[in-house]
């Protein structure tokens, strides 16, 4: 075993850990608990550690778990106010199909690359804010964390017909505040 | 024929596999019809691309005495 150096060890990753952490759990304080409990596990259980991945990959399995608990404790506040099936119906009229005023534009994007500006990212996580807690969980856990959805189920505590009206109720809502604040302005 | 609101959510359903036969070619009936659906069908895939991103293009940063905080508490073990 390797000599182990706290020092070294928190400069190198913390500033890493840290900005994974905060775009998901929304909360610098939850943010800077998670880093300090992940560096913790590591350096409990550094004897553990095989080498088969990097240190810095080992740390941020061990976050990424984490985060996953952080969510699965805070399931039981959220779960409490789940959406009824009337919740998406602003965006549809009566026969279900796009109201005039709430219907996707052309944003003429003419690639799939992804978008390299920093101020696209502060617009999506200022639409994340704008979501309810639990739809930003599911969306975090689906799409952040690329958990599928029977897991998602499992640990929320919530049903699969629940996922999927808090999935697409989030979708709809980020994908509106999205086109107002960066694709058409 | 299937409603916009139903076509957005088979979308997502679409993604994990979640669609029977039937339903793919449902949704596949109503995006060749509907181009406000195609519309969402696209930028569904632009937002959840991105998504992945999201912490690469942030600064946030703990300062020096939250660093040292966790390295004393390292070293009490």
């Amino acid at each position: 075993m390797s000599e182990l150096n706290a020092t070294k060890w928190v400069s190198e990753y913390g500033d890493m850990l840290y900005r994974y952490a905060l775009p998901r759990v929304n909360d610098s304080n939850i943010a800077k608990d998670l880093v300090q409990e992940t560096f913790l596990a590591a350096w409990r259980n550094y004897k553990n550690f095989k080498g088969e991945i990097s240190e810095k990959n080992w740390l941020f399995t061990i976050l990424k778990n984490k985060i996953i608990d952080h969510f699965r404790k805070a399931s039981t506040r959220l779960t409490d106010i789940l959406p009824g099936v009337a919740d998406e119906d602003a965006y549809f009229d009566d026969a279900q199909h796009w109201t005039m005023v709430r219907a996707p534009q052309d944003w003429n994007l003419d690639t799939d690359a992804p978008i390299e500006r920093k101020e696209f990212y502060e617009v999506l996580q200022m639409c994340r804010g704008k979501l309810k807690e639990i739809q930003n969980t599911v969306f975090t856990m689906k799409y952040l964390e690329g958990l599928e959805s029977e897991e998602i189920c499992k640990e929320l505590n919530i049903t699969a017909s629940n996922y999927w009206v808090l999935i697409h109720r989030a979708k709809l809502q980020l994908r509106e505040c999205l086109e107002k604040n960066w694709f058409i302005q | 024929m299937i409603s916009c609101k139903e076509a957005t959510k088979f979308i997502s359903q679409k993604e994990e596999g979640k669609l029977t036969f039937h339903q793919r070619w449902q949704l596949w009936q109503h995006l060749a019809i509907c181009a406000v659906c195609r519309l969402f069908n696209k930028q569904n895939k632009v937002i959840i691309n991105n998504a992945l991103h999201l912490h690469e293009y942030n600064d946030f940063r703990l300062t020096q005495s939250e660093k040292e905080s966790i390295i004393s508490a390292l070293e009490k073990g």
